[in-house]
């Protein structure tokens, strides 16, 4: 415990600094804007400003980047508050109550319960971050390359049987997403694999390209042709006190909220807007209020509001301790910090820890900034939801364009992001969920890696698998995943959760 | 009938990613473009994983496409006699300029790829449904094709131009403004305050 205390000093020594805190201030106002504006989300947004961290310290660069992806978690619930139109899949259920909240002319009290719960959320969910981080770091230490294979096989599971959609069709995605994975330079022959002679591509294929083309242009693309989707704000915010009742009713919400979120992020495989799901659904099955619940019961803004920001805080669990990003904001931070020269896994506490004690601590003060870009700022909000999309939709490709290009200096980048924005295009109109194969690209190559050192381990023995313990629970855990997903009943309540 | 025409495509598309990365892959009767090493269980070679990766592919590719007789209805959405053309059209005439162009020799940089996108794409751009996509891809397009030689600034002006084209409710005004606004703006981002290479002017690289 003591231990604990003096490393979160320590923490809040690096974080402090005036260069963090500018820093986690500029990725919270960024995150909190994307997650306003609709058509560009958390993932396209730091791929686009990964080039710009370069040049900074790793610590000041991750607390950038992890500012912009919490930030767009507060930012999208206030759109699927005030328009019906979530800003992040997280907030989707944010949106069920509380725009019916809003059209009850309480908007205000909705946003301040989304905002205020976050803020509580998000701090219990950093000590929980906090205190079993070097934890679970101790258990990373001893997984072996057949525990590592099984971790990233249940995560690519979790991921597809989350997404949205047909699972069938979901796993398919991912093992395209895998297969993307394999282009370039094989690292343990050096032997080129599908790069056709293109010196560009020994590198293999560009994360921010696909990121880019699949997520920023395909729906740009896609709400250019449906320009009626795009709905605009009527009515005010009005005021943001909340009533004793409401105050009274959202504290064991906002408390439940956490813990599920809590629990649920650490899950790899997309943890935030499972959390909110499974709070909303939680709520309306427990709550003394249920009967108000699809005419704006503050509950539901509440819980879900609650678990996915716990949940975005401790989705870092995964990635600080074992190196396995959960989601594809997290592939990003793997990235950004390779880039760096810091290899995320077990060791990275001892080795690093003015980054690992540094980014925990921002977090908190993250969020405590975000409570007042949120709140008393919210007017500004307002006011650029209502700027049209005809004039967002070229800035946004203007910064795309520009941010590709500089990764490399090359127009080539330019290109690949052109050609996945096409096939973006087409995965949309065929229903192919794109979010699995990011994901499936990012652990595909770290995938082979460990499967190719367990063979060789157990001398091309699959038994290796089953006969460590650890391996042979998460391999477990994955198969009762899809198996429960063959029931009938579930598969009805996924969709009906996720097409709302 | 209850056909999914959606799933329908997309077993079709993994079922042919899958066929085509095994032929590349190669290992098998000696057919394939690359032929990497198989290896064993035990000494994997570079083709051992792609190898299972697109076998899996295909297997759930072929599950999706025959599910999709039975699970449907899903109809695509319809298309006109204009939207076909224009498509046979539009890759017709990129192939042609890629072909020519790199048989001309002239490949430094990527030009050939980027002006048969371009007029593909722009070709794509004349029947209405496929205006957004034709536009939006070509304004990227563009933006690779002038940035080197022309600087930054015009550029981005080509870029919002070509784009504003996919939105009916732009004047000739809102464009300029926004291009102006926009210049200003990735000036101050990108140059002043990030100092990317990139040639702001003609000439000036």
């Amino acid at each position: 415990m003591e231990l604990l205390f003096s490393n979160l000093a320590h923490g809040f020594g690096v974080a402090l600094s005036f260069d963090n805190l500018l820093f986690a201030l500029l990725g919270a106002l960024i995150g909190t804007a994307i997650g306003v504006l609709p058509g560009i989300g958390p993932v396209a947004t730091i791929s686009l400003l990964l080039p710009i961290t370069f040049g900074q310290p790793a610590t000041t660069a991750i607390i950038m980047l992890a500012g912009i992806y919490y930030g767009a978690q507060y930012g999208g619930s206030t759109t699927a508050i005030l328009l019906n139109l979530p800003g992040e899949v997280s907030s989707v259920v944010t949106a069920l109550e509380g725009y019916k909240m809003a059209r009850r002319g309480r908007a205000g009290a909705a946003l301040t319960i989304a905002a205020c719960g976050s803020f509580f959320a998000g701090s219990i969910a950093t000590l929980v971050v906090a205190a079993s981080g070097p934890m679970l770091t101790s258990v990373a230490l001893s997984f072996g390359p057949a525990d590592y294979f099984s971790l990233m096989l249940l995560g690519l599971i979790i991921s597809a049987v989350l997404a949205q959609g047909s699972v069938l069709k979901s796993i398919a995605m991912v093992v395209l997403g895998v297969a993307l994975g394999l282009v370039g330079t094989d690292v343990q022959t050096g032997q080129q694999r599908f790069t056709f002679g293109v010196p560009e591509l020994s590198d293999g294929l560009g994360f921010v390209s696909i990121a880019m083309g699949i997520f920023g242009l395909g729906e740009i693309i896609l709400n250019l042709e449906r320009p009626e989707a795009r709905s605009v704000m009527s009515g005010k915010v009005g005021s943001l006190m909340l009533t004793k009742e409401e105050f009274r009713r959202s504290i064991p919400s906002v408390l439940r909220g956490t813990l599920i979120g809590s629990a649920l992020g650490i899950l790899p495989g997309g943890g935030a807007s499972l959390s909110a799901f499974g709070s909303y659904m939680m709520e309306r099955k427990i709550s003394k209020y249920r009967h108000e619940f699809g005419s704006g019961a503050v509950e539901g803004v509440a819980g879900p509001e609650s678990a996915n920001n716990a949940a975005a805080q401790t989705s870092f669990i995964p990635l600080l301790t074992l190196g396995i990003p959960s989601n594809a904001v997290m592939a990003l931070m793997v990235g950004a910090l390779i880039i760096q020269g810091i290899q995320p896994g077990p060791r990275m506490v001892e080795a690093q820890p003015d980054l690992f004690w540094g980014l925990i601590c921002s977090m908190w003060v993250g969020n405590l900034m975000l409570l007042v870009i949120n709140l008393p700022m919210i007017g500004m909000w307002v006011k650029l939801l209502q700027v049209p999309y005809k004039y967002l939709y070229p800035a946004i490709l203007t910064f795309c364009a520009i941010g590709v290009y500089s990764l490399n200096n090359s127009v080539f980048d330019v290109y690949q992001t052109l050609f996945f924005g096409i096939l973006g295009y087409i995965f949309s109109k065929l229903r192919m969920e794109a979010a699995p194969l990011l994901i499936g690209f990012v652990l595909g190559p770290m995938m082979e890696e460990h499967l190719r050192r367990a063979m060789l381990l157990s001398r091309g023995d699959v038994v290796v698998f089953i006969d460590r313990p650890i391996s042979a629970t998460l391999l477990a855990v994955a198969a009762i995943t899809l198996g429960l997903m063959l029931l009938p009943n579930l598969r009805k309540g996924k969709d009906k959760a996720l097409a709302e | 009938m209850k056909i999914n025409a959606k799933d329908l495509w997309a077993g079709g598309l993994l079922m042919f990613l899958a066929v085509l990365g095994l032929y590349i892959n190669g290992g098998f009767l000696g057919i394939g473009l690359e032929q990497h090493t198989l290896g064993s269980a035990r000494r994997m070679g570079p083709g051992y994983m792609p190898m299972l990766v697109f076998w899996i592919q295909l297997g759930l590719g072929a599950l999706v496409f025959f599910l999709a007789l039975v699970n449907g209805p899903d109809p695509l959405e319809k298309w006109t006699k204009l939207d076909f053309v224009t498509l046979a059209i539009s890759v017709a005439v990129g192939l042609i300029i890629w072909r020519v162009m790199e048989s001309m020799g002239l490949t430094t940089n990527y030009i050939q790829v980027g002006i048969a996108c371009f007029v593909a794409l722009m070709v794509l751009a004349i029947s209405p449904s496929w205006r957004p996509l034709g536009l939006v891809l070509a304004s990227f397009a563009i933006f690779a094709l002038l940035l080197e030689p022309l600087g930054l600034m015009l550029t981005i002006a080509a870029l919002c131009i070509i784009s504003s084209l996919a939105d009916r409710e732009h004047r000739v005004t809102s464009v300029a403004g926004m291009t102006v606004f926009l210049c200003i703006l990735c000036w101050f981002v990108f140059i002043y305050e990030l100092d990317i290479r990139v040639p702001l002017w003609p000439n000036s690289y």
